[in-house]
């Protein structure tokens, strides 16, 4: 059931998969119960720095506490995705979160929490435009769902000019 | 439900709810193990709405069975965050099985028309004349049709929009009268509309008359039962019949209820009405006779490209009514079953929509949605279905039964998005636009129509390289004039299964060419006045 849904993902990520040697015992799921695990908010968190970049607040402070509001932000977006969606996005954490599984299918060496904001944005720019399906559907998945979570709040509207719906 | 606003706006639901309606699931109650009726409908939206009206006032016993929840004006805030996980699948995140295409597909009582954008098109003649020639619709007819269209509009309230367009739709007429192409108004379906705007996250002050504040209300008033927050999950088929149907109570994110009982609802006849994809899938998770391998198959979505400008002046295309001008010009330049057309209008644009849809990260998009204010976008509906390499898409279940759609977008579609690219970058700067860039993963911001043209011609058109998306979904349970080719008869009666029908978006043979809400209530319109009278013998209308 895991396998056959990870298959979904594409070609690609099965190969990866098998490349990175793993099977799915060595991996850590992304979500528990529709949950973000610590190792998928580790993805995540480091996704949110690279796309959010030039949103996010300078300060280290105030960027770590935005960084923390966006991780449950993203827990609530997670959680009211239908089962399918979840196992299929748990599968993808847990190979980003694996070593070789990052290297395949992100292309990034460094490890998420140490990985510089270019050197992520490098890594995703190289994943939308690969020629690999896999790479893509990954890419676009992370980007889409920090978006969604992130302009998702008023507080990001101001960063985008919107001045929220007319009052009734 | 969760009491928001000190609106004094009434609604109609939280009323129907204090009168007594008839409506168990979710907060509502407990489903009882067992239901008796005279007609079943799946779903509660375009196709179930009217047919729920026309049946109740015929006499019959009605129970609607709606996965999505009960949501009404009190609960529309106008939010992203609430609208998208509680009233749209997969909380407005389905894609196709290869992720290229995003679908909106509404789930909620009254369906898709409860977050829909209310433009109102007649099926066009043309496409009525494919039906007739290549699926035996001969009494599909511009005339035959008239009278049904004419009543859902009266009893829909769709007639001319005439408050001014908002700047974002007034971008395609200028551009559109600068080039010589022809724009005219959309009619829409809206009473005492305030222009907010925020149409997809729900009517907050029920001018849209959506199934939710119509049809569905009428019914309920003369006492159809509404199960909200369950699933129809399977039929039971037996001897040439459809015995029953199982359900299962469902929590927000679809996930059957720990524990819950499902619920067996026994019937004369069941209308599938559960909206294309949705209900395919239930008759595939049926096993419903399918000898020609019909089921699920030719489902179309209008691939949707878009592109994007930048004006100097403010657009706020979050504000006013979304789709209100449109062009048939690029439908009508080439034949039906040619190269691939597309209709062009101007969409409603809300921060969570604009930066998924949008591409890039980092800085660059920082830079881009910065400039939302001044943003204006342009989009093109792709006419698919009326060529032998525009096949649509497949509906397959995944293995917890839940559907998901194949959708091949080949070279066909590509060539009929890049042309739109075009024909949009062309119409948004001669409308005075900054720069344009066409909603692709390589493309980037033009400052002329010239630089555009080169660029646009040399992107590579590829699936997750360029940016498609739907509301469009029709198909997968067509209706034709002979068995060999299609799910239903034309009068919406399965082939196979004398007490099962389809009435909704799943029964167009292609796809409509046009925004398909009026082409569901019209045709289910017909369906389900014929359906009251073989039922009852009773001529009944869905106005007077
Ligand atoms: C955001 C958006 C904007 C749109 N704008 C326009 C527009 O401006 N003009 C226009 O013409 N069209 C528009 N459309 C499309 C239009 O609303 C649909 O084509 C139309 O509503 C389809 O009607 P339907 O009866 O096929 O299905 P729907 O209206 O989608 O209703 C199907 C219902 O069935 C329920 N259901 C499905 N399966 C099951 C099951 N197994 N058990 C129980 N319930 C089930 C679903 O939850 C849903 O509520 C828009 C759609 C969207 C999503």
């Amino acid at each position: 059931m895991e396998r056959r849904s990870l298959l979904k993902l594409g070609v690609g990520a099965a190969a990866l998969l098998a490349l990175a040697g793993g099977g799915v015992a060595l991996f850590q799921p992304g979500l528990a119960a529709g949950r973000l695990t610590d190792s998928g908010k580790r993805v995540f968190e480091a996704v949110a720095r690279a796309v959010l970049d030039g949103s996010l607040p300078r300060a280290a402070s105030e960027q770590r506490a935005a960084l923390s509001a966006q991780l449950k932000r993203l827990d609530d977006v997670i959680l009211a995705f239908p089962a399918a969606v979840q196992a299929e996005l748990s599968q993808l954490l847990a190979i980003l979160s694996n070593g070789a599984g990052r290297r395949l299918l992100a292309g990034l060496s460094t490890d998420w929490p140490d990985a510089s904001v270019a050197e992520i944005q490098a890594a995703f720019d190289d994943m939308r435009l690969s020629g690999l399906a896999a790479r893509q559907q990954a890419y676009h998945a992370l980007r889409d769902l920090t978006n969604a979570a992130f302009y998702a709040d008023a507080s990001a509207w101001r960063l985008m000019g919107y001045p929220g719906p007319r009052p009734i | 439900m969760t009491s928001t606003t000190a609106s004094t706006i009434p609604d109609p639901i939280r009323s129907g709810l204090q009168r007594g309606w008839r409506v168990r699931g979710g907060a509502h109650g407990p489903l009882p193990a067992r239901i008796t009726c005279d007609v079943a409908i799946i779903g509660s939206g375009a196709g179930a709405g009217i047919t729920a009206e026309l049946l109740t006032h015929a006499g019959l016993q009605v129970v609607l069975v709606e996965e999505g929840p009960l949501k009404s004006s009190s609960d529309f805030r106008q939010l992203e965050s609430e609208a998208y996980p509680s009233l749209y699948q997969e909380s407005a995140g389905r894609k196709t099985a290869d992720k290229a295409i995003t679908i909106l597909q509404g789930r909620c009582v009254g369906g898709s028309t409860t977050v829909n954008w209310t433009s109102s098109f007649r099926t066009p003649p043309t496409t009525l004349e494919h039906w007739q020639q290549h699926f035996g619709l001969t009494d599909y007819t511009e005339a035959a049709l008239a009278p049904w269209f004419a009543q859902a509009e009266q009893r829909l309230n769709i007639g001319p929009w005439l408050t001014p367009a908002n700047r974002n739709n007034e971008v395609l007429r200028a551009g559109a009268r600068r080039l010589g192409i022809s724009a005219a108004g959309i009619q829409r379906n809206v009473k005492g509309c305030w222009n907010l705007g925020s149409c997809g996250m729900g009517c907050p002050t029920n001018a849209k008359q959506s199934m939710l504040v119509t049809t569905i209300p009428t019914a309920l008033d003369r006492g159809a039962t509404l199960l909200v927050e369950t699933r129809a999950d399977a039929f039971v088929v037996g001897h040439g019949q459809v015995q029953a149907l199982v359900c299962t109570p469902v929590a927000g994110n679809g996930a059957p209820v720990h524990g819950a009982a499902p619920t067996r609802i026994v019937a004369r006849h069941f209308v599938v009405a559960g909206g294309a994809i949705n209900s395919p899938a239930l008759l595939m998770r049926s096993g419903v006779p399918d000898p020609h391998r019909l089921l699920g198959k030719r489902t179309f979505l209008h691939p949707v490209v878009i592109s994007a400008a930048t004006f100097d002046e403010r657009v706020e295309a979050w504000s006013g009514a979304p789709q209100t001008l449109y062009s048939d010009h690029f439908l009508h330049s080439q034949p039906i079953d040619g190269p691939m057309g597309y209709k062009l209008e101007a969409p409603p644009m809300h921060p969570v929509i604009v930066s998924t849809t949008l591409t890039g990260h980092g800085q660059a998009q920082a830079d881009l949605l910065k400039q939302f204010p001044q943003t204006q976008g342009l989009l093109a509906l792709l006419r698919d279905g009326f060529h032998a390499d525009s096949p649509g898409g497949t509906v397959q279940l995944r293995d917890d039964g839940s559907p998901v759609l194949d959708y091949p977008l080949n070279d066909y579609v590509m060539d009929g998005a890049r042309r739109a690219f075009l024909s949009m970058a062309e119409i948004q700067f001669a409308a005075g636009a900054r720069q344009v860039s066409p909603v692709h993963e390589m493309a980037r911001q033009y400052t002329s129509w010239a630089q555009a043209r080169e660029a646009i011609q040399a992107l590579p058109m590829k699936p997750l390289l360029t940016r498609v998306v739907s509301a469009h979904v029709m198909g997968g349970c067509a209706m034709a004039g002979h068995e060999r080719q299609g799910v239903v008869r034309p009068d919406g009666v399965h082939w196979q299964l004398a007490n099962l029908s389809v009435h909704d978006g799943s029964l167009f043979p292609t796809s409509i060419g046009a925004n398909p809400q009026l082409s569901v209530y019209g045709v289910a319109n017909r369906l389900a006045t014929g359906l009251a009278m073989s039922l009852t013998g009773r001529d009944v209308q869905l106005v007077a």
